[in-house]
């Protein structure tokens, strides 16, 4: 029984290497292609290692292609969406968690909706609403719309926080005298920290490789993000792989840094959503 | 003068000032538009113009379009394709890689991530220079095993484009369906397998009749992201085939695209929309009802 009991073993660990192999080599394959010249990737050497290693194309990409300018958007982005996301929602959270008023559950549910309407069905208004109030074309129009579809899942992991942080905390505070201000910034913020973390990655995940809003809401080529920026080259560089593959791996590779030094708790912030939602 | 904890956490203007900018954002980019296009569902209106009350007639019209029908043929393909795919696949490693002996956990599962974290725009490219019928990876494979055989991926008018499509949409985001599954699987307490063990359960009895069970609450959620995703799936199709060949691939959110931003038909485009959230609430009701539908708890 026990050389079943090996074999077994032996297949089921076989097939998450195969698995691991489906995952990795496509992009080993776009890895040595965006090294390639075209012959060789379409005729020579398809699959196996550059030879010789051409830097060039990665030069290419950048210089014929602004792919910095797309990267700058896609930061300013980034950045004043978390930081207004990470403020709201903490704020709201802090509201609904400990202070009492009238509202405070219908305030709660109705934030929690947020989570169940597929950002497609509110697409059209959304661009006809950004249009109508001046901002089309902006970092704003990307920025706001942003800072919406995150809140109630960053209120939501805020809230479940917040919860686990005892009264006395403040209570002390309280009876010092303090006003409720003091009392949030001084001693609230600083205990969040866990959260926040989560909120910002998941946060900054989402908005960084979003596509679906910044196709429609930025037209502007001196403004597009990252991935809408991409798809302008994709189309430049439709006969000359090498290039296009150079920068898809330069616009992965922030993504991937981040993923290595980070990845522990990126995991571990999408699977509390995962949890936190059921 | 000291306050009671109570008054001060009454204090009306703090609460409001604390929730108001959370709830008027919220309010504003999400809630309003959603109440924008059911009342926009109802016009005829080019997005310049002033917009002409047509009340259902826009619904009649949707469902008399060819399109619609093919629109939500291509989303269950898709919804139905990728969670099996997604699910049944994520279960098989997940549950494998519970085991006690195993080589290399760390890095299978770094590696099952990258997709996930990798901009739309490269997995599309990368997978568009993979199908490519002259160049591209698998027909190269098969040249160099000597087969004749070659696939036009992506340009089938039939079913097999959207499956292209499908297929790498599911590779993309398998990673995180992993993930969630082997928590849920690593969160369950040992002392349910020990029983099992104890009551001479093979592997798989034991996966059949406690893990997967006990598991029914990260199944409703993998299910839900994974089913309501693929019927309203957009970026890979808008990168990839552009709906085509013709309206092969198309899918009810890339219908309502076209129709709101390629056509100027903003009233008939939201009555797409208004489908596409009845579609996605009737499916999530759905699945809530089969699955779990009592709190587990251990």
């Amino acid at each position: 029984m026990k050389i079943i009991e090996k074999l077994k073993s032996v297949l089921l660990q076989s097939f998450l290497w195969i698995y691991f192999v489906v995952s990795l080599y496509p992009l080993m394959y776009m890895l040595f292609f965006s090294l390639k010249n075209n012959e060789e990737i379409f005729f020579t050497n398809p699959l196996g290692l550059p030879n010789p290693i051409r830097f060039g194309n990665y030069l290419n990409a950048v210089t014929s292609f602004d792919i910095l300018k797309f990267f700058r958007n896609s930061t300013i982005v980034a950045i004043f969406s978390i930081i207004f996301i990470v403020i709201f929602s903490l704020m709201f959270s802090y509201a609904v968690a400990r202070m009492t008023w009238r509202f405070r559950e219908t305030a709660k549910k109705y934030m929690l909706l947020g989570l169940f309407i597929p950002m497609q069905v509110i697409m059209i208004p959304l661009a006809v609403l950004v249009k109508q109030l001046g901002f089309a074309n902006s970092h704003l129009a990307l920025i706001i719309p942003y800072i919406a579809f995150n809140l109630s899942f960053s209120s939501l992991i805020f809230y479940a926080f917040l919860r686990t942080i005892p009264i006395e905390m403040e209570e002390s505070a309280f009876l010092d005298g303090a006003t409720i201000y003091r009392s949030f910034l001084q001693i609230i913020v600083p205990l969040i920290k866990p959260a926040l973390a989560t909120v910002t990655i998941f946060s900054f995940l989402n908005v960084w490789n979003e596509y679906t809003m910044a196709l429609i809401l930025v037209r502007n080529q001196e403004l597009k993000t990252l991935p809408i920026g991409l798809l302008s080259f994709a189309g430049q560089f439709s006969t000359e792989w090498g290039p296009m593959g150079a920068a898809m791996i330069l616009a992965s590779i922030p993504m991937i840094i981040v993923y290595l030094i980070m990845g522990e708790q990126i995991e571990n912030a999408l699977t509390i959503g995962g949890a936190v939602k059921g | 003068m000291q306050y009671s904890m109570h008054s001060i956490l009454s204090n009306k203007k703090a609460a409001f000032i604390f929730a108001f900018p959370a709830l008027a954002v919220f309010s504003f980019i999400v809630i309003y538009p959603l109440f924008s296009t059911l009342f926009m569902s109802l016009y005829e209106w080019d997005g310049i113009l002033p917009g002409k009350f047509i009340f259902l007639d826009n619904f009649k019209e949707m469902f008399k379009d060819d399109i619609l029908y093919r629109s939500l043929l291509n989303g269950l393909i898709f919804a139905v394709l990728q969670t099996v795919i997604q699910l049944g696949l994520a279960t098989l490693f997940a549950l494998t890689m519970l085991r006690k002996n195993l080589y290399g956990r760390n890095i299978l599962r770094k590696v099952y991530f990258v997709p996930v974290v990798l901009s739309v725009t490269v997995v599309c490219q990368l997978w568009l220079s993979m199908y490519n019928p002259s160049y591209g990876l698998f027909n190269k494979i098969f040249e160099i095993f000597g087969l004749t055989y070659r696939q036009d991926w992506l340009s089938s008018m039939g079913v097999a484009s959207i499956i292209a499509v499908t297929i790498t949409c599911s590779w993309q985001y398998m990673g995180y369906q992993f993930a969630l599954i082997y928590a849920g699987a690593k969160s369950i307490p040992e002392h349910y397998f020990e029983a099992a063990k104890i009551d001479g359960a093979t592997s798989l009895q034991t996966h059949l009749k406690v893990t997967i069970p006990l598991l029914a609450e990260t199944y409703r959620i993998t299910a839900i992201f994974a089913f309501v995703g693929g019927l309203n799936a957009f970026g890979h199709i808008s990168i990839m085939t552009r709906g085509g060949p013709g309206t092969a691939t198309y899918t009810l959110t890339y219908f309502m695209y076209r129709a709101a931003f390629r056509l100027d038909q903003y009233g008939y485009g939201c009555a797409v929309a208004v489908l596409l959230v009845l579609q996605s609430i009737f499916v999530t009701l759905l699945i809530n009802r089969l699955i779990a539908h009592e709190r587990i708890t251990y």
